[in-house]
């Protein structure tokens, strides 16, 4: 069995076997106490603060802690199981009141983009090996000026040298913008090529317009519009695996002061609720 | 407000003497001495004259009745002259680690761990007049009073190893010194009249450049002492007695190949894309009749097979490795079937290798070793190649990784890392993570780029490897960049680089920089001429923190893995994993 599976059964297992334990003792502590909802509110919220403290382990690498890659284990397994935990907390109904309504929103924000972190961690690095054009993200500005100034430069050199503005023109009218910055962002998420293929279709039809040394300088721009496309591909989904986080973080924080103000209210009104 | 500035000069080589009180009556000395009486001083440079080797980059030191000189498992860069008195070499099996009085690196304490949350400086590459000039490595090398190690009980050490005697004239430590390996053996003085000259590497290498004397002595030292313990460790030669031993010896042939300076060469036949295995230099080729088990001593040879047009790279071997002995082996007791060498053996940048002539083997050798112990016969099948046996199973580590992959890791030479960074880009997300925390780690500054060679999947970043043949080493003028003495890390003393970049050129794998450094306060610091300091940087595999290596601590999907290329199967454990 290989390392990963070996690996993912094991947390699974954990998962599996922490929430049948939880669930089947659950009723033995209502039926004991009618504090059952401070019991898994505590075992909750004490939960949170871990999977929150995972953020400020990532600050301080130098600390021996462990490694990280353990860390996201627990974090993403205890993840889960703080739902399972929640669920037991409200006693599975929709909350009712405006302040319950936001806590649960909010835990939910943070459940899903974690989920959806986990799953785009662990797909999309595969589509941005197999479309290859790997570049740091920092350098992309970078790369694109460099494709700019070179798709310009070629545009324009057709200009004295065939002495016609067929492709200068063709290009300020349909490249100039796609050169411009990031674009068809939503396409390279879902892996859609239309856009692409549009571009690389009116480039087809423009051909029979140009003469060699035009065409042949079309065909450098299609090929410098693909590497733009690869750069771009790289763009979008480079940016979504880091901007996830720009969501999960801060409404974890969001959700910790909200559940921060919910044990102050919980203890503060408990007195009459006896 | 005026800031005062911290000026320092910028050094030049010889600047920082090995010995800044090896007199000119120490080198008259030495000059009447054999090998240097025999050497011919018009044959050295005006700029590397013999006397100036021998005043600045040699010591004479004395050691006391169980002092040791030099440790096996140590990473040295010096050689040794006998002068007087005499000392032991412990052969195998060595002493134990305790005896050999290893001390531990200097890690930092958990307070100065903890302490780096609010000590980090808020500048890039700030350096600390303390790193700088009050450098413990620099006095105690530039003295000859220096901390040693005493063996306390030397009579019982001598009834328990095996040991030679050495005296003056023997020359040693410098195979391990000229080829960056470790010491093979533990070597103490006898008596408290050992004196030695303790020669640095650099003066070594220029020594063996213009002298043939030095390199004709050195060889036959080697032949006489190295090559018997060296011998000795092969698992084929164990059964051998002294008389046959000796015959091996005498008959055994040494070849260098390649460039010791291999590196310049390799990244200029890499940037015009004209590194191919076919200008590799041949040790010894497929289909040529075996005329000897070919035992590689320092560096790396590729192992490849005819594939086609081309060769197909099965896996690339080290020091300790050999090639020829199941043909040879074969043919000894298939008098009537002999078979050619089944693969090509190529240099890669330098190679050190013993050759033993088969007939050497079949009549000395091969007669001692019992049959089980020999390897297989090659069947019919496998020399019709339509059948692999599990020998070369074994060793094609090209079919485990994958050929392309294989062929990447030889032709990029990153077989040559002991603690290469890898990454499976399939889970690497791009966070940055470990970029962060290497700089975290670091003051504030990254030491390596998460950006390098791809093939595939696999991205070997560009950071230190910590090479098993670390070429940085290779000309560094005043020896700052060096060997840690305890798990071999290629690190840069602060205190004794002097910004030349001979080490960041000859990298092959960039992963040095040079940058411009700071005071505490963030001002360049500057020289007499105001020109800025500049300093290599290189990743030191966090040697001085608790963790180990903070990149691959940090990566929270497995991604990023430090590897051994010359563990190519923990290598293909990980990629399958």
């Amino acid at each position: 069995m290989k390392g990963f599976v070996r690996r993912r059964l094991l947390w699974v297992g954990l998962l599996v076997a922490a929430t049948v334990s939880v669930v089947s003792v659950f009723p033995v502590w209502a039926g004991a106490t009618t504090r059952a909802a401070y019991l898994t509110g505590w075992l909750l919220f004490g939960l949170m603060v871990l999977l929150t403290g995972y953020n400020w382990f990532k600050k301080i690498p130098y600390l021996p802690l462990g490694r990280s890659e353990l860390w996201l284990q627990f974090h993403i397994y205890a993840g889960l199981f703080t739902g399972v935990l929640f669920f037991l907390h409200v006693g599975g109904r929709w909350p009712t009141g405006w302040f319950e309504l936001g806590l649960t929103i909010l835990y939910a924000i943070v459940m899903a983009s974690g989920v959806l972190g986990i799953f785009i961690s662990r797909g999309w690095p595969k589509r941005l090996t197999a479309r290859s054009g790997e570049v740091p993200f920092e350098r992309i500005p970078v790369i694109r000026r460099e494709l700019r100034e070179r798709a310009e430069a070629l545009a324009l050199s057709t200009v004295p040298e065939a002495k016609s503005a067929t492709v200068a023109e063709f290009y300020l009218r349909r490249v100039h913008d796609f050169f411009g910055g990031p674009r068809h962002f939503f396409s390279h998420l879902f892996e859609i090529r239309l856009p692409l293929n549009a571009l690389q279709n009116d480039f087809t039809d423009l051909k029979r317009f140009l003469n060699e040394r035009e065409r042949q300088v079309a065909e450098q721009l299609v090929a410098l519009v693909r590497q733009k496309d690869s750069l771009d591909y790289q763009h979008a989904l480079q940016l979504t695996l880091r901007l996830w986080l720009f969501i999960h973080i801060p409404i974890t924080y969001s959700l910790m002061l909200w559940a921060i103000a919910h044990i102050v209210l919980v203890y503060g009104f408990s007195a009459g609720a006896r | 407000m005026d800031t005062v500035h911290f000026v320092i000069d910028k050094p030049q080589r010889w600047d920082s003497s090995f010995d800044p009180e090896m007199s000119e009556g120490a080198v008259n000395r030495l000059l009447g001495i054999r090998p240097f009486s025999e050497m011919d001083v018009t044959k050295f440079s005006k700029r590397t004259p013999l006397r100036g080797i021998l005043k600045n980059d040699t010591r004479i030191r004395r050691f006391k009745n169980g002092e040791i000189i030099v440790r096996a498992g140590d990473y040295g860069s010096s050689a040794y002259l006998v002068l007087s008195g005499h000392a032991r070499v412990v052969l195998n099996p060595g002493l134990p680690a305790s005896m050999l009085g290893r001390r531990k690196s200097q890690r930092k304490g958990l307070f100065e761990i903890v302490a780096q949350l609010w000590t980090n400086p808020r500048d890039p590459e700030v350096r600390t007049q303390a790193e700088l000039v009050q450098d413990t490595g620099v006095k105690a090398r530039s003295s000859t009073k220096g901390a040693g190690v005493f063996l306390q009980d030397v009579p019982r050490i001598l009834d328990e190893h095996k040991t030679a005697m050495m005296s003056a004239g023997d020359f040693f430590g410098e195979i391990a010194a000229l080829s960056r390996t470790t010491r093979t053996a533990t070597i103490f003085a006898v008596g408290n009249e050992t004196e030695l000259l303790e020669i640095r590497w650099q003066g070594l290498r220029d020594l063996l450049r213009f002298d043939d004397h030095l390199r004709h002595h050195i060889d036959r030292i080697y032949r006489e002492r190295t090559l018997a313990t060296h011998l000795r460790e092969i698992p084929i030669f164990k059964k051998l007695n002294d008389e046959q031993l000796k015959r091996v010896i005498e008959q055994t042939q040494f070849g260098t190949y390649g460039d010791y300076d291999w590196s310049g060469d390799y990244k200029r036949l890499a940037k015009e894309g004209r590194h191919t295995p076919e200008k590799e230099t041949i040790i010894a080729q497929e289909g040529d009749y075996p005329n000897g088990v070919v035992l590689i001593r320092s560096g790396f040879a590729r192992l490849s097979q005819k594939f086609g047009h081309g060769h197909r790279t099965l896996n690339y071997l080290g020091a300790g490795c050999e090639f020829g002995l199941r043909e040879i082996a074969h043919n000894w007791r298939q008098r009537t079937d002999a078979v050619p060498f089944q693969q090509t053996l190529r240099v890669i940048g330098y190679t050190h290798v013993i050759v033993v002539p088969t007939p050497v083997m079949e009549e000395v050798v091969l007669p001692t070793v019992p049959e089980g112990d020999l390897p297989a016969l090659f069947t019919p099948g496998e020399l019709a190649e339509t059948e692999i046996s599990d020998t070369t199973r074994k060793l094609d580590a090209g079919a485990k990784i994958g050929p392309e992959l294989m062929e990447f890791l030889t032709e990029n030479r990153y077989f040559n890392g002991t603690s290469s960074m890898v990454i499976d880009l399939e889970r690497c997300t791009r966070c940055d993570d470990c970029v962060r925390a290497c700089a975290t780690t670091n003051e504030g500054n990254p030491r390596f780029l998460r950006h390098g060679q791809i093939s595939g999947r696999i991205m070997v970043a560009n950071s230190c490897m910590h090479c098993a043949d670390p070429v940085c080493l290779i000309g560094c003028p005043t020896g700052a960049i060096h060997r840690g003495q305890v798990g071999g890390e290629v690190l840069v003393n602060q205190a004794t680089c002097i910004g030349c970049s001979i080490c960041s050129n000859n990298c092959p794998y960039e992963a040095i920089r040079m940058v411009e450094i700071r005071e505490e306060d963030g001002a360049f610091m500057v020289d007499k001429d105001m020109k800025p300091i500049v300093k290599a940087t290189k990743c030191d595999k966090c040697s001085d923190q608790i963790g180990g290596p903070a990149c691959e601590r940090s990566c929270p999907h497995g991604a990023l893995k430090r590897m051994d290329m010359n563990n190519l199967d923990a290598f293909a454990r990980w990629l399958h994993r």
